[in-house]
């Protein structure tokens, strides 16, 4: 996936209530379930402070930039890795649009360096996150799979 | 100048070999796929079409199945008939911890092409996954889209 603009856009169709996906991306409980082990933590106001942690060790952090429940979140993403404190901080969208009893869910993640570290994180992490959320969201079980940026992570600490 | 190409990853609890025939079943494809069904003997070289499940003599799109390595690989060239405007599709099944990566790549694609095909696949793909793990597969898909519109 080599294209000379750096911003990456998944989207997914998710057979659940816009409702129940705002919950799902903004609830520490349930990211832990989908998100490999992270929870995230904030208030969801526009300015305040968000983070995600994965058994008490931040991974990413950043500010709520759009709260437009259950339509549109946004927020800055910091990856807390040495590597990726090198890069600009870079932005993630969620759009969820209702299409019948199914929502479509359109990740947007720009403001990317290019060739950077999170640029090849994020390529590899966002299909598998979502396909995680979908899978708990209409069977009840998530990817049982781990994200490999973490792996590598820890690896290289 | 390199032409444009889509390329889609999508992780499911399944096996590749349901995979392999979620794509190449007509009954199945016809559950997520806007009602048509994928035909072919999928042998190297054998014709492919993606006709309409109600009226076989509706096909949306033809080609040549390119390579066909069950339940691993398949590539097909896809044009609309009659057209010259020809793309290549490639499915890539691998195994991933428990469950399988689907890739899709759409690529030697015409800018007309791509602004058809780039908001099809993430539905059609998305129904595969939900018909593998839940039974059932999306309602939208289920339906022949080019009536719907």
């Amino acid at each position: 996936m080599s294209h000379s603009v750096p911003s990456f856009v998944y989207t997914t169709y998710i057979e659940t209530s816009a409702e129940k996906l705002w919950h799902a991306l903004t609830d520490g409980d349930f990211t832990e379930r989908y998100w490999f082990g992270h929870r995230v933590a904030s208030d969801w106001k526009v300015g305040s402070p968000y983070k995600f942690a994965r058994q008490g060790t931040g991974s990413v952090e950043g500010k709520v930039l759009i709260s437009d429940p259950p339509k549109r979140l946004a927020y800055t993403w910091d990856p807390c890795s040495p590597d990726a404190k090198r890069e600009r901080t870079s932005r993630v969208t969620f759009d969820l649009e209702p299409r019948g009893k199914v929502i479509k869910l359109t990740v947007t993640h720009d403001n990317l360096d290019e060739g950077g570290k999170t640029l090849r994180d994020i390529s590899g992490g966002w299909p598998m996150v979502i396909a995680s959320l979908k899978s708990l969201l209409e069977t009840g079980r998530a990817l049982p799979a781990d994200l490999p940026s973490c792996a590598a992570e820890k690896t290289d600490a | 100048m390199s032409k444009p190409e889509f390329v889609y990853v999508i992780y499911i609890q399944s096996t590749a070999e349901k995979i392999w025939q979620a794509l190449t079943d007509p009954e199945m494809t016809k559950e997520f796929w806007g009602r048509h069904q994928n035909r072919s003997d999928w042998k190297p070289g054998s014709e492919w079409r993606h006709v309409n499940y109600d009226d076989a003599t509706d096909i949306a799109v033809a080609g040549t199945v390119v390579e066909s390595d069950p339940p691993r690989r398949l590539v097909l060239s896809w044009a609309r008939p009659n057209e010259t405007d020809v793309s290549r599709v490639t499915f890539e099944i691998d195994d991933f911890m428990a469950s399988a990566r689907l890739t899709v790549t759409h690529d030697e694609l015409s800018e007309e092409m791509l602004s058809k095909i780039r908001a099809g696949w993430p539905a059609v793909l998305s129904s595969l996954k939900s018909l593998l793990e839940t039974g059932a597969s999306l309602p939208m898909t289920r339906r022949n889209w080019k009536k719907a519109s």
